[in-house]
């Protein structure tokens, strides 16, 4: 007689779905665990009828919204065709003037088109990318500082925290 | 119980549209309700996103290509206008989303529909101490009670994934719970 020969049968697959089942019931076991420790509602409340009225309020939205349906078939082709006429004239003239009172350089464009971004949209920029975007030559001390030093402040300063105000070789034209 | 796929039908039929559309509401609309309340916290806030996500499946669902369960979609839209809100209110009161969820919990002591014990209320600002992710997560597994595989769908997280984000997410509310 053959020892070896297992003579059991698993179903299709018991083995390959094994861990998937075990961690399933692991999981199931925590949450059993955990209703203990949290609690099971979560105290929210809602006035009274809310939920019966909702679909008329949505409605009422709706019914005040512009309709979303334009009716394209209903209007007649000739129309259409004058309307791109006409845009494209009134294109061409603006296009043609504005090309001889002033010549648009990418430079100011792009510029006016960055700073109307910048403050229409909270970027949330670093003080390093704030750098990164505005050249140093480009800034006054003023932009920071709201109160300027008079320049007596300056020279009174360092002439009473430096020992000897004459090694700084300031010309008489400098103080 | 609705045919989800008959009910898209009739949504995108201009005659059966308005039936359609109340059926569609009156379906999800506590489902979805619970979804956002547990995002926004407050009820009128809510209302607004509730009404906003009804009122984007409608608009939308000529773009509904059914690749997904259409709760799933309604889901996602509802989780992405709630989300949206948010950001949009800690920009208007110009403070972070930390600062803002802080103030959420601080206006639930003083909130008539909320009616939570000091343990709930525990609960809530544990919860809102997990990232983003992790907080839908937690809500939707623990409060509503959904299958990771429902909520895979709607997330876009592998079911591995997600099984390792609650878990950690719990033991994270576990131990908010025990400190505080």
């Amino acid at each position: 007689m053959n020892k070896n020969k297992n003579t059991f049968k698993t179903p299709e697959g018991y083995f390959e779905k094994f861990s998937d089942t075990l961690l399933d019931k692991i999981s199931d076991l925590k949450s059993d665990q955990e209703e203990t420790i949290l609690p099971k509602e979560d105290g929210f409340s809602i006035p009274d009828g809310y939920f019966g009225s909702l679909h008329a309020n949505i409605k009422n939205r709706l019914d005040e919204e512009p309709s979303k349906v334009i009716a394209l078939h209903g209007r007649p082709k000739f129309y259409y065709y004058a309307a791109a006429a006409v845009a494209a004239i009134v294109f061409l003239t603006i296009g043609i003037r504005t090309a001889i009172n002033e010549t648009p350089t990418f430079e100011s464009l792009a510029k006016i088109e960055i700073e109307d971004y910048f403050e229409s949209n909270d970027l949330g920029l670093s003080t390093y990318e704030i750098a990164e975007v505005i050249p140093v030559d480009d800034l006054e001390i003023s932009d920071i500082v709201d109160n300027l030093l008079e320049y007596e402040n300056i020279i009174d300063y360092l002439d009473d925290s430096i020992e000897n105000f004459e090694e700084l070789n300031l010309t008489d034209y400098e103080y | 119980m609705i045919v989800e796929e008959t009910l898209v039908n009739e949504l995108k039929q201009l005659e059966t549209q308005a039936k359609a559309f109340e059926v569609l509401v009156n379906t999800y609309k506590e489902r979805l309700y619970w979804h956002i309340r547990r995002i926004v916290l407050n009820h009128d806030d809510t209302d607004d996103v509730l009404q906003n996500t009804f009122i984007k499946v409608y608009k939308n669902i000529d773009n509904f290509n059914g690749e997904s369960k259409l709760y799933s979609w309604m889901y996602r839209i509802a989780t992405n206008e709630a989300l949206t809100f948010l950001k949009k209110k800690s920009k208007k009161l110009k403070i972070s989303d930390a600062e803002l969820q802080d103030k959420m919990i601080d206006n639930l002591q003083a909130d008539v529909y909320f009616e939570g014990d000091e343990i709930q209320l525990k609960l809530q600002k544990a919860v809102a101490t997990l990232p983003e992710k992790q907080k839908l997560i937690f809500n939707m597994k623990y409060f509503e009670e959904m299958k990771y595989e429902e909520i895979s769908d709607i997330l876009d997280t592998t079911v591995g994934g997600l099984k390792a984000s609650y878990h950690l997410a719990v033991k994270k509310v576990e131990s908010f719970l025990k400190e505080y």
